[in-house]
């Protein structure tokens, strides 16, 4: 029940912060994933099954709110959040070197994937892609690992 | 079994939710733009909690603005803002129509209705994937909202249609700029006519335009309404370049006339655009 509020918390905190940046520039939001960052969070924290099933529900609400293949973003998350999970039972990925470039690489990951299956349905959909989306790994990783270093700092996170 | 199943549980829940993904995009994928149930749930369940938040911060501004700093020529300023943006939106529909009508009597009978046939609503968010495919405004089915009404910005300039999912309070609104959308013009100057689609980069192109038809950089577009959504007479967007290649036709691109980055209020014509637009002609 628990992890039930927590990780319900976590998205809705993802979905606040995604909506308030879409409305304060919509450059910004181009740049910054928030959804990525709760998946990646719960999946560090409380395995790769979890990064999963976060992946698949984070994934799918910010499927409904885009015009594009419904399931895209959902399945890439899935697949993240998994992955994300399973590196950080196995590593420390919470040092801030370390942490920036697991994140960085998981997004980069996740980019690549979505834009794989963008071009495998339809090359269409390729052509819309707008340059900001490929610096979204980098700000967002930047981002995720101040925030990351600030949760470790108030003793949330710990490995 | 029991014990097999124990051990690879994580694997199996992996590829059932890949599986599950999976048959979610093929079932997808021959919709087109078109949402599925799954979809229009989510969308329905989530809208409204985008829209508190919007609604959250936006009344937080107005207190501090309206308690903090000069309270009643805020009001007051927003109140004629308001009716300003009503009046602008009158007028530029009044002018395109005094143009069509004749008779004294349907001049009267348009301005009547007119009034009415507008909602002004905020943008409360955009397209996480494309900001240039929709947007999602703070108005829905139960403000009367269906699909392919049209959007209008400020100052009149076409911003899109509404499309699914239209839940209670809230709608998706297709910009013009998506590249899976079309909009028939015609050239103010030169009378060309074409479909202008999106290149899902903030601009337009303008397409069907023969190397033998005259066009030129800097004619204004508007809509010709032989798509039979989009009223005639609605400017869209102006010619910024024009290439003739080796292909059957013109590659010509277009600026929309509606600024992206002010698209904050925007105004909807409700009831079918064309009545609305054409009542009395």
């Amino acid at each position: 029940m628990r992890n039930f509020v927590e990780i319900s918390i976590g998205i809705i905190i993802a979905f606040f912060l995604y909506t308030i940046i879409g409305k304060i520039s919509f450059s910004l939001s181009q740049l910054l994933n928030f959804f990525t960052l709760a998946v990646i969070y719960f999946a560090i924290t409380k395995g790769e099954l979890y990064g999963a099933c976060i992946g698949t529900v984070c994934g799918l609400i910010q499927d409904s709110f885009s015009l594009g293949v419904f399931g895209i973003s959902g399945l890439s998350k899935t697949l993240i959040g998994f992955l994300a999970g399973f590196i950080a039972q196995r590593i420390n990925v919470l040092p801030l070197v370390r942490n920036f470039l697991f994140i960085l690489v998981l997004i980069i990951g996740e980019t690549a994937l979505s834009l794989f299956l963008y071009y495998f349905i339809s090359a269409e959909y390729a052509r819309e892609i707008t340059p900001l989306i490929l610096f979204q790994p980098l700000c967002t990783a930047i981002l995720g690992s101040i925030v990351f270093l600030f949760l470790r700092k108030f003793r949330v996170l710990s490995f | 079994m029991r014990l097999f199943l124990k051990e690879k549980k994580k694997a199996i829940i992996l590829f059932s939710l890949i599986f599950f993904h999976l048959i979610l995009i093929s079932f997808q994928v021959p919709l087109g733009d078109k949402q599925n149930y799954f979809e229009r749930a989510i969308f329905s369940v989530f809208s409204p909690v985008q829209h508190g938040v919007i609604f959250f911060f936006k009344k937080a501004g107005e207190i501090w603005n309206d308690y903090f700093y000069l309270w009643e020529v805020q009001k007051m300023n927003k109140e004629l803002k308001e009716e300003m943006f009503l009046l602008r939106q009158e007028n530029s529909q009044l002018r395109r129509a005094l143009r069509r009508l004749k008779a004294e009597r349907d001049i009267r009978n348009f301005i009547s209705n007119l009034h009415d046939s507008f909602l002004v609503t905020r943008v409360i968010g955009i397209d996480a994937r494309n900001i240039y495919k929709s947007i999602i405004i703070a108005k829905g089915s139960l403000d009367g909202l269906k699909k392919n009404m049209v959007v209008l910005d400020w100052q009149g300039h076409l911003v899109g249609r509404i499309i699914d999912p239209i839940s209670l309070k809230e709608a998706r609104v297709q910009l013009i700029t998506d590249i899976e959308s079309g909009v028939s013009v015609i050239s103010l100057k030169s009378r060309a006519g074409g479909v202008l689609k999106g290149d899902g980069k903030g601009n337009c192109r303008l397409e069907y335009i023969y190397p033998t038809q005259k066009v030129n950089n800097g004619e204004e577009l508007v809509t010709s309404g032989l798509d039979h959504i989009f009223p005639p007479g609605i400017k869209v967007g102006t010619i910024v370049s024009i290439k003739t290649e080796a292909s059957l036709f013109k590659i010509i691109k277009v600026k929309t006339s509606f600024e992206f980055s002010e698209l904050d209020l925007v105004v909807v014509i409700l009831g079918d655009s064309k009545d609305v637009l054409l009542k009395g002609e």
